[in-house]
């Protein structure tokens, strides 16, 4: 039984390992893996000095922690807002809205926020209403702004959808802990804090790892529709890079070099998130 | 050692054949085809005996349809054959059937990985690795014309041969829409840049001139006060270019191509040109350009020609917005778009309009692994014939088109009809002007219905302000290299420059921005990539005998 499974493995997650090699190869698309010549290390060395790789690092290190920051934290409170409302009806209306805007892909409402930032749609229109401006501008010709519209807008995308995790924990929580609190005088606060929050502690736990570790690797699609030639030093991110180079100026050894150095720190980062996680359990590893 | 024998022991067969196959899979994807194959050269023998005075496709006697597929790398490119009037007649003439795959540089890519190659294949990007090793995987065309097909020498252009010709003296790939010397001298070739207005708004400002800065500027402002719900000046799509703003504008004031010396020059940094980008920071400044035109995609950029939100627009690429530009003349008549003069050179430069060059659009190639390389070779023949050329623009003669007497072709009037009110039909009935793979402008200048009435006034207005840009073709440094890199890097660069530049708030940004962008060209081997490019132009002028 365990056979198939292993050859999958070996056929579709091994082998292709050896597709890394083209990163210490000079590779056109006319090679095969075998016939292009070894550089050793110099895409390494090129990517040390290239400007725009930096830019794109400063970049997605800069989103994904504003994004982490904020962003982790949103659905653990959102969630523990709609397991406190009491009307059933309002919480799956709550649900329903919060979970929506996940289901929509990011050419589709990346498409809305661009139609949105225009110097005629519905944001410009607010300002110049609220007479905050007076001159429309195209919010996203304004790179300073891009961390913040790329943080935001994906908080709105993915907050709802993160909290079903969180409420199916919680929903294992035995009700007499509450009953128990609640005899004891405790406000819905102190319940909070000293019944759900530990009760969730391993799986806010595993999401923080999971996150960490994909740290460097998101961003792409949203990056690749709101990026344009005004933001792009504060908007181009690593993968939308590697992207770049790889797909459309055909530098294939180049983006693999730069795709093998973000996975080795990505492992890196996983290992110490897991590290600093089982610290907080009790020493006890969700891996 | 004892460990590792205990561990195969335990794990027995299962493990070592996973492990063989792991081996296997890993040769096997090193091996690879290499293009090291040999090209499959078919005996003719008891098919025809070459003429070089009549095409192979009229000789031919072989009694089996040939199967042929041919790749095409481009999603948007019609796969069907056989059912329209002008692949039905090709399927006749040759005895074939055509597959067509589309797809994009990632299928491409598959196929010189997995090896296993189309008959035919037809990319865009000449600086490609695909193009300049195709010694690898393509046949040449001279030895296909010597041994198959001699007649393709007559109709093939002996300067669009020598153009593409590699280090070993050798052709592999022809494109369509290459344009030489003689087809630019005949004036068949229709100008594709137009600096155009709304004709209402031109006419209601009395018809003025625009071709200083000052005017230029001033008319904006007119335009604003009476036309406050129109967006002054627009252009093309920016996206990752510079959209109508970099060579078209350099081109339509006409900044010289070369240094005195023939030697590479930045034309991108041509005080003429700089002249022209602050007047139209000017004109941002008086808020007559709107924002949104340099976040717009090409799709919102069409959207606003068809609707006609802009009053005057620097438009390069005046076919392919011909339906749009057809569309709100249709519906707004008397209010259509006409080029006029427009903005002019500072320094009393002509125009120096730029077209499709010798190295053309899309080029094909027949590849080593082709099944049947003489009838592929055919097809080539065929279709650069006059009559392969006729058929694909204008039809059969008699069944969609007529001659007049003074060699023009008009289509018949139930044809035409259905061009102009039933578009889709159109284009599954007869598909004219769309199997193009190896068209050309010098036939679509035999017939007036060959572009739409909307862009006709801007191609007139073009006449006599081509030229030939041969010189520049194809300098850039080869891909692969550190100044392909630094390259693309400048290009990055550039097009964020000129949006900074023309959106700056004041003349010190705009100046600071401009400084900034020559210090990274120093920085970038911008020397070293000059020098190519000097280099490579000197090469372009020796294959058009122009030293």
């Amino acid at each position: 039984m365990v056979l198939p499974g292993i050859l999958f493995m070996i056929v579709f997650c091994y082998i292709p390992i050896y597709g890394l090699t083209i990163a210490f190869k000079n590779y056109t698309v006319i090679d095969t893996l075998s016939s292009a010549p070894w550089v050793g290390l110099d895409n390494f060395r090129i990517i040390m000095s290239d400007k725009y790789f930096w830019d794109a690092v400063v970049n997605t290190l800069g989103i994904s922690f504003l994004k982490l920051g904020i962003g982790f934290v949103i659905p653990i409170i959102l969630a523990i807002m709609i397991y406190e409302l009491n009307s059933g009806r309002f919480k799956k209306f709550v649900q329903t809205v919060s979970y929506l805007p996940h289901f929509l892909s990011w050419i589709v409402l990346g498409g809305m926020l661009i139609t949105w930032f225009s110097t005629t749609g519905l944001f410009n229109e607010l300002l110049l209403g609220l007479g905050i401006i007076s001159q429309p501008q195209n919010i996203l010709l304004d790179a300073g702004k891009y961390w913040w519209i790329a943080t935001l807008s994906d908080i709105w995308k993915e907050a709802g959808w993160g909290t079903i995790l969180y409420l199916a924990i919680m929903s294992k929580i035995d009700p007499t802990y509450y009953e128990a609190a609640k005899i004891d005088g405790a406000s819905r606060m102190r319940q909070i804090w000293n019944i759900t929050l530990p009760n969730m502690k391993s799986i806010i736990s595993l999401n923080l790892i999971l996150t960490v570790s994909g740290l460097l690797g998101s961003n792409l699609d949203q990056t690749l529709v709101l990026m344009n030639s005004q933001n792009r030093e504060k908007a181009e991110v690593i993968n939308s890079y590697v992207y770049r180079m790889g797909m459309s100026q055909g530098d294939f050894s180049y983006a693999t070099a730069v795709g093998l150095g973000v996975s080795i720190i990505s492992v890196i980062l996983l290992v110490t998130a897991n590290k600093i996680t089982s610290k907080l359990n009790d020493n006890q590893s969700v891996l | 050692m004892f460990n590792i024998h205990r561990v195969l022991g335990q794990r027995g067969v299962k493990g070592c054949a996973a492990l063989l196959t792991a081996v296997l899979m890993v040769t096997g994807c090193s091996g690879g085809s290499g293009g090291s194959s040999e090209a499959n050269w078919v005996s003719i023998e008891d098919r025809y005996t070459v003429d070089p005075e009549k095409p192979a496709w009229q000789l031919d006697k072989k009694e089996e349809v040939t199967d042929l597929t041919w790749y095409v790398n481009a999603d948007w490119w019609n796969t069907d054959f056989g059912k329209d009037i002008v692949t039905k007649k090709i399927k006749e003439d040759l005895n074939i059937n055509i597959k067509f795959i589309t797809g994009d540089d990632t299928k491409l890519n598959t196929f010189f990985a997995g090896g296993d190659m189309p008959d035919l294949l037809t990319v865009f990007d000449s600086n490609s690795q695909v193009v300049s090793k195709a010694s690898t995987w393509a046949i040449p065309l001279n030895d296909l014309a010597e041994k198959y097909d001699p007649y393709f020498n007559k109709v093939a252009a002996a300067d669009t041969l020598k153009w593409f010709q590699q280090a070993d003296g050798k052709t592999y790939g022809y494109p369509n829409y290459s344009n030489t010397q003689a087809d630019y001298d005949s004036g068949n070739i229709p100008a594709k840049t137009a600096f155009i207005i709304r004709k209402d708004v031109y006419e209601a400002l009395g018809s003025p001139v625009m071709g200083t800065p000052e005017q230029f500027q001033s008319v904006m402002k007119q335009i604003k006060e009476k036309f406050p719900s129109l967006i002054p000046f627009g252009f093309n799509a920016i996206g990752g270019g510079t959209g109508s703003l970099g060579d078209a504008l350099q081109d339509f004031i006409g900044v010289p191509l070369e240094t005195e010396n023939g030697e590479f020059y930045d034309r991108n940094l041509d005080e003429d040109y700089l002249t022209w980008l602050k007047t139209l920071n000017a004109v941002y400044r008086d808020g007559n350009i709107s924002d949104d035109s340099f976040a717009d995609d090409g799709t919102a950029f069409e959207e606003k020609v068809k609707s006609g939100k802009y009053a005057a627009m620097l438009l390069d690429g005046t076919p392919q917005q011909g339906g749009n530009l057809q569309i709100y003349m249709s519906d707004n008549e008397g209010k259509e778009y006409i080029a006029i003069d427009g903005p002019q050179s500072t320094k009393g430069h002509a125009p120096t309009l730029n077209q499709s060059g010798i190295t053309g659009w899309m080029i094909n190639f027949i590849s080593k692994d082709a099944k049947d390389p003489a009838k592929a070779m055919q097809i080539f023949t065929h279709l650069l014939s006059e009559e392969g050329q006729i058929l694909m623009n204008y039809g059969i003669e008699g069944e969609t088109f007529k001659k007049k007497a003074d060699g023009t072709v008009e289509l018949l009037p139930a044809v035409k009809d259905m061009q102009l009110h039933n578009a889709d039909q159109f284009k599954k009935d007869y598909r004219l002007g769309e199997f193009m793979f190896f068209g050309h402008d010098r036939h679509k200048a035999l017939s007036a219905d060959a572009f739409p009435e909307a862009i006709k006034q801007m191609q007139a207005w073009g006449k006599g302000k081509l030229t030939p840009h041969f010189i520049l073709e194809n300098i850039n440094p080869n891909l692969g290299t550190a100044e392909a890199r630094a390259l693309s890097a400048i290009n990055t660069k550039w097009n964020s420059t000129l949006v900074s530049m023309l959106r700056s708030k004041d003349d010190a940004s705009f100046d600071n921005a401009l400084a900034a962008y020559q210090s990274f060209l120093e920085e970038n081997r911008w020397a070293d990539i000059v020098k190519i490019r000097s280099e490579k132009m000197k090469q372009n002028k020796e294959k058009l005998g122009m030293q």
